[in-house]
């Protein structure tokens, strides 16, 4: 196809290349006008519509006469760049950003056409096959086919699994976006969603009170280095902070994932087990942790102090972006480890054998075969640090998305306002579009898994004494850092770390704490509930995930299959706290003047039932994925044989499939429990309204919120409970149950 | 025992035309194939048979019952399946035993049962064993024992042979021909592979592109095939250009071949004009005896490849090549020229455009 398009125009061949530089002279011409005549927001008027039609215009010109674009479809590093731009460029225009970053979005967009005359001109392509080639066949023919594979079972597992989905997921969204729509009384439907874009408070272009993202200030007579970032609005603080978090998780994953699984040296082992260290969910003391790490009594204080003579402190937006930096990249190196250790090693060899080396071979053909599969880590660590209300908590930064949501919540109104709505909608949004964009492109590069079946053993080599000393002298330390957190949580709670201080005293080391969670009635009432929460929801996810694993993989419904497999994936987009709104507004507005009603005030509301629904529908997709890959792992065959000897469906799915999933099932359940027992969001809002139903993660976050000292070595204590599940977790799924796959991932 | 009757079955997955307005007539008791290239539609002709794809078009009647729109469990085939789809959680015996006790069969029966049945396909002191502890043919013959043991009305097999070594293969081959027969169970098999075909096979279907191109018994097939596609498929042939002269008799034709100049006479299944194929099978060419007065043609040897039970000898005839297999007794010497007969009965002529 893209061969005999460049021959078609083998004179004057454009390609991609030639289409991008039409948007750079634009650009350029942008940048020129906006130097000579700076706008603080908005547009510059006709000159700069100029700009956009040249961006626009040429390139359909260019494609027009036989320019090459296919790149923007098949090569890894273009076709990425093209879904980036589908998101910027709207963004840009949106936010009203001038200056430089929005000539990068008119320097892209000639990307995003060719890309848009791309797609339209396959799927016309597609279209016009598929219309040539269709079979008519008499509905009722059709009709009768479909129910024929559509027994009372499966058609029930179709049925119920589409219901309860759109009944607690696809409902519940939709009120948040109808109640997004709920503007103030005389202005127009949209005026939520024109302050988010617009508001001073939302969107900070312009500072009034010009402010350092750093400054000293003097503490106790020494001089004291604070950290802070700049504040740039609710809206831009949530989205630059989400990009620096995911670029920078990504790079830290992709490097320690690339050494770790190609290269060989003394105690690689124990470094990749430390890797994974920090990915033990402990909500809030996590954050808190490394705010003692960095704060004035930390480590990197009393280096700075000794070298330059003043101490540090990172706090508020920078703080935020440190912790969920820390506690976010293992995510991407799980995945980029997976992707890895699964390239075909024949594939990289050859490329050595064509005289590929070094950084070329890693560019050209290690990177973009792991691509896929480091994406999908990196889009996780987006979403999670998009909705994370654990470390804006901790670092008291109220200026993000997440914060002002909450916020809502915690006025004890009664009442949500439909500005938060909107803000929940713009989150799930931006989620949902980078969720969106990811899984397309990595649906379009699938070909990491070319050569299926075989197992091989993965490339790695020796490390020189070069190698060594970086591994040793930078790689182990980062290592080692980025468990720092985890380390202090189980010190604190173990005393050896006092509360507001970084100091270890081994002397004060003592149980009492730990225990004091199954002693104190009042601290047991919180393990309890999250235990019994936390095993219901389970239940009830792993039912739910069997029942939508088996009717996707066994039925092929237009649109219906496809839906409902969609529907269990997407929760994984939806930011945790959009889940509560959603919630919130569904249980007020539906079950209104009953239990099940959030406004019913705090005697009636049965918080316990909402909870164990929302942890059920929030975690699905953790379990889904691993049953689904066990159905997948049960060829259709062996349940035709059965049925071909006479069982029933239900025979079949009793007596063939379920035991030979079990071992999935049981490890989508201890997933399950996992991230239902570590589960914030929903539980700090909705759990707020019945505290005497709160889980663990409710008093964590209260102790940080009231600012109690005491607490803080309870909360520690929870935290290493959590860790201790995660631990007997990971220990039996890899041990016990012989699966390896990652953890975390889409 | 069950008769098989397929009425304008059709199959269509997406764009593509799976099975074709299929036509079929199993007899009660037969050993019937399905034999085409993989993708052809066989595999899921069987399926249509077994219930597991529905067709868009068609019926399948078992006897004179329309079965097209009967649940797979209550058809009562029983199929054996390429990957042979034992269940890896269940020991050889209930494996076997899974469709009697589906059945409510006493448990006393149904050990008896599989205990003759491990008798057939000589498996008996295995009950115990878990597929995975069992070798490719072993598995074969459980998964073989499984479809038997129920007493099924039709058996289906979907190349059950295919993961099997060669030397297994043959031997499986006659053990499964000996059972059928014995059993006389309606069988329907599926294969790419010729020779399982044409040995075990009462009658043959040739499949290509959803279609089914020719039905016959296995000489029929392979000596007269109807058209190039199964001449091809089946066997090797020399296929050459011809122009019709006239007839030549009953049912044949004479046939100018200009490539090795002159006319042969040859059979043909229609009353065919203008320009043909002519199909020559390799063994059908053999050395002149004085008996032999037509279809009498001068050759040189190309070459010669002695093939154990054959001599495979190039010959050029006139512009003409072709392949001709000889006794292994055959002693030739290359650039030898040589006078060959082809018996008009095993030369067809076919459509040029078929």
């Amino acid at each position: 196809m893209a061969g005999s398009i460049a021959s078609d125009s083998l004179e004057r061949s454009y390609d991609i290349r030639h289409v991008l530089g039409t948007g750079i002279i634009a650009a350029t011409l942008y940048y020129l006008l906006y130097y000579v005549e700076p706008v603080e927001r908005g547009s510059l008027g006709p000159e700069e519509a100029l700009a956009w039609l040249v961006a626009i215009l040429l390139p359909l010109a260019l494609i027009a006469r036989g320019a090459d674009v296919s790149k923007v479809r098949f090569s890894f590093g273009w076709s990425f760049a093209a879904i980036i731009s589908y998101v910027y460029v709207p963004l840009i225009l949106l936010l009203g950003v001038p200056g430089l970053p929005r000539a990068v979005a008119i320097a892209i967009t000639p990307l995003m056409v060719a890309a848009f005359a791309y797609s339209l001109k396959e799927f016309i392509t597609q279209y016009r096959a598929m219309k040539s080639k269709q079979i008519r066949m008499p509905l009722h023919r059709r009709i009768r086919s479909t129910l024929y594979k559509l027994d009372l079972l499966l058609a029930s597992f179709l049925v119920g699994g589409l219901t309860i989905l759109t009944v607690f997921l696809l409902i519940p969204v939709l009120l948040i976006l109808w109640n997004a729509f709920t503007p103030p009384i005389g202005q127009p439907f949209y005026a939520n969603f024109k302050r988010i874009f617009t508001s001073y408070e939302y969107v900070r272009l312009i500072e009034l009170t010009p402010e350092k993202p750093w400054l000293f200030i003097n503490e106790g007579g020494t001089r004291l280095l604070l950290i802070k970032g700049k504040n740039y609005g609710i809206l831009l603080n949530s989205m630059i902070n989400s990009v620096i978090v995911t670029s920078v998780a990504t790079i830290l994953g992709i490097i320690v994932a690339f050494v770790l699984s190609r290269y060989e040296f003394p105690g690689k082992r124990i470094l990749r087990v430390l890797a994974l260290i920090p990915l033990f969910v402990t909500p809030f003391v996590n954050s808190y942790a490394i705010k003692l790490i960095f704060g004035p009594t930390g480590p990197i204080s009393r280096i700075t102090e000794i070298l330059f003579g003043f101490r540090t402190q990172i706090d508020g937006l920078a703080g935020v972006t440190l912790a969920q930096i820390m506690a976010f990249y293992p995510i991407v190196y799980l995945n980029a480890y997976a992707a890895f250790t699964s390239i075909d090693p024949s594939l990289e060899e050859q490329a050595e054998n064509l005289g590929a080396r070094g950084f070329k071979l890693f560019r050209t053909v290690t990177l973009p075969l792991a691509l896929p599969g480091i994406a999908a880590g990196s889009i996780i660590v987006f979403i999670f640090s998009l909705e994370d209300l654990g470390a804006p908590i901790v670092f008291s930064e109220r200026n993000l998305m997440s914060y002002a949501i909450y916020q809502n919540f915690i006025n004890y109104t009664g009442t949500i306002l439909p500005e938060a709505a909107a803000l929940g909608f713009v989150m799930l949004a931006l989620a949902l579009v980078g969720f969106l964009a990811i899984k397309s492109y990595v649906g379009l590069r699938s070909y990491a898994m070319l050569s299926k079946g075989g197992r091989w053993k993965p490339r790695s080599r020796k490390l020189g004494p070069l190698g060594l000393a970086a591994v040793y002298l930078l790689l182990l330390p980062l290592v080692i850092f980025t468990m720092m957190p985890q380390l202090t949580v189980t010190m604190m709670a173990l005393n050896i770390v006092p509360a507001n201080t970084f100091k270890i005293q081994l002397g004060e080391a003592t149980l009492r704490y730990f225990l004091a969670l199954f002693k104190d009635p009042h601290l047991f009432m919180y393990v309890r509930n999250t235990l019994s929460y936390a095993l219901t929801a389970v239940v009830l996810a792993v039912t739910l995930s069997i029942i939508i694993a088996y009717a996707v993989t066994r039925t092929r419904i237009r649109f219906v299959t496809g839906f409902l497999d969609a529907l269990s994936t997407i929760p994984l987009a939806i930011p945790g706290l959009v889940v509560a709104l959603g919630y919130y507004y569904f249980f007020s507005s539906v079950f209104r003047g009953t239990s099940l009603d959030p406004t019913s005030g705090p005697t009636v509301f049965q918080a316990w039932i909402v909870l164990i629904l929302a942890y059920t529908i929030r975690k699905l997709p953790f379990v889904v994925r691993s049953v689904y890959a066990g159905v997948q792992q049960v060829h259709e065959n062996l349940e035709e044989a059965a049925m071909n000897l006479g069982a029933t469906r239900r025979q079949t799915v009793f007596g063939i499939v379920l035991p030979l999933i079990v071992a999935y099932v049981v490890s989508g359940a201890i997933v399950g429990f996992i991230y239902i027992s570590t589960e914030v969001s929903t539980s700090i809002t909705l759990g707020a309204i019945r505290p005497d139903q709160a889980p663990m993660t409710f008093y964590m976050m209260d102790v940080f919120l009231g600012g109690q000292l005491e607490g803080i070595q309870y909360v520690a204590a929870m935290g290493l409970l959590l860790i201790l599940f995660q631990l007997i977790a990971i220990i039996i799924i890899i041990y016990g149950l012989k699966q390896s796959y990652a953890f975390i991932g889409a | 025992m069950t008769r098989i009757r397929l009425v304008n079955v059709t199959k269509v997955f997406g764009t593509t035309v799976a099975v074709d307005h299929v036509n079929l007539e199993i007899e009660s008791g037969e050993f019937f194939t399905i034999i085409g290239p993989s993708g052809c539609g066989k595999s899921t002709t069987l399926r249509i048979i077994a219930g597991f794809e529905v067709p868009e078009e068609g019926q399948v009647f078992f006897n004179d019952k329309d079965v097209t729109f009967v649940k797979p469990y209550e058809r009562g085939t029983a199929m054996v399946f390429q990957n042979y789809a034992l269940w890896p959680h269940m020991t050889v015996y209930e494996n076997i035993a899974y469709g009697l006790r589906l059945r409510g069969l006493p448990e006393e029966e149904i050990k008896k049962r599989v205990k003759e049945v491990l008798e057939l396909v000589d498996l008996v002191g295995h009950e115990n064993r878990y597929p995975i502890q069992l070798s490719g043919g072993q598995q074969q013959r459980v998964a073989l024992a499984r479809a038997l043991v129920v007493e099924p009305s039709v058996l289906l097999l979907d190349e059950p042979l295919s993961n099997l070594d060669a030397k297994l293969r043959l031997e499986m081959r006659e053990e499964l021909k000996n059972l059928q027969r014995r059993l006389g169970i309606t069988t329907v098999y599926v294969t790419h592979d010729q020779i399982e075909a044409l040995s075990m096979s009462d009658r043959i279907a040739v499949m290509n592109r959803g279609r089914i191109l020719q039905v016959g018994k296995p000489d029929e097939l392979y000596f007269r095939p109807r058209n190039l596609f199964v001449a091809d498929f089946l066997g090797r042939s020399n296929i050459l250009d011809g122009t019709v002269v006239g007839p030549a008799g009953e049912g044949q034709l004479l046939v100018h071949v200009p490539s090795i100049g002159a006319d042969l006479v040859m059979h043909a299944y229609e009353n065919l004009r203008g320009k043909v194929k002519v199909i020559i099978r390799p063994e059908s060419i053999v050395r002149a005896r004085p008996e032999h007065n037509i279809n009498l043609i001068d050759a040189r040897v190309i070459n010669t490849m002695f093939l154990g039970d054959k001599l495979e000898v190039r010959l050029r005839v006139g512009e003409a090549s072709l392949i001709a297999y000889f006794p292994n007794n055959e002693r030739l010497g290359v650039d030898e020229t040589i006078r060959i007969h082809i018996p008009p009965d095993r030369v067809v002529a076919l459509e040029a455009s078929g």
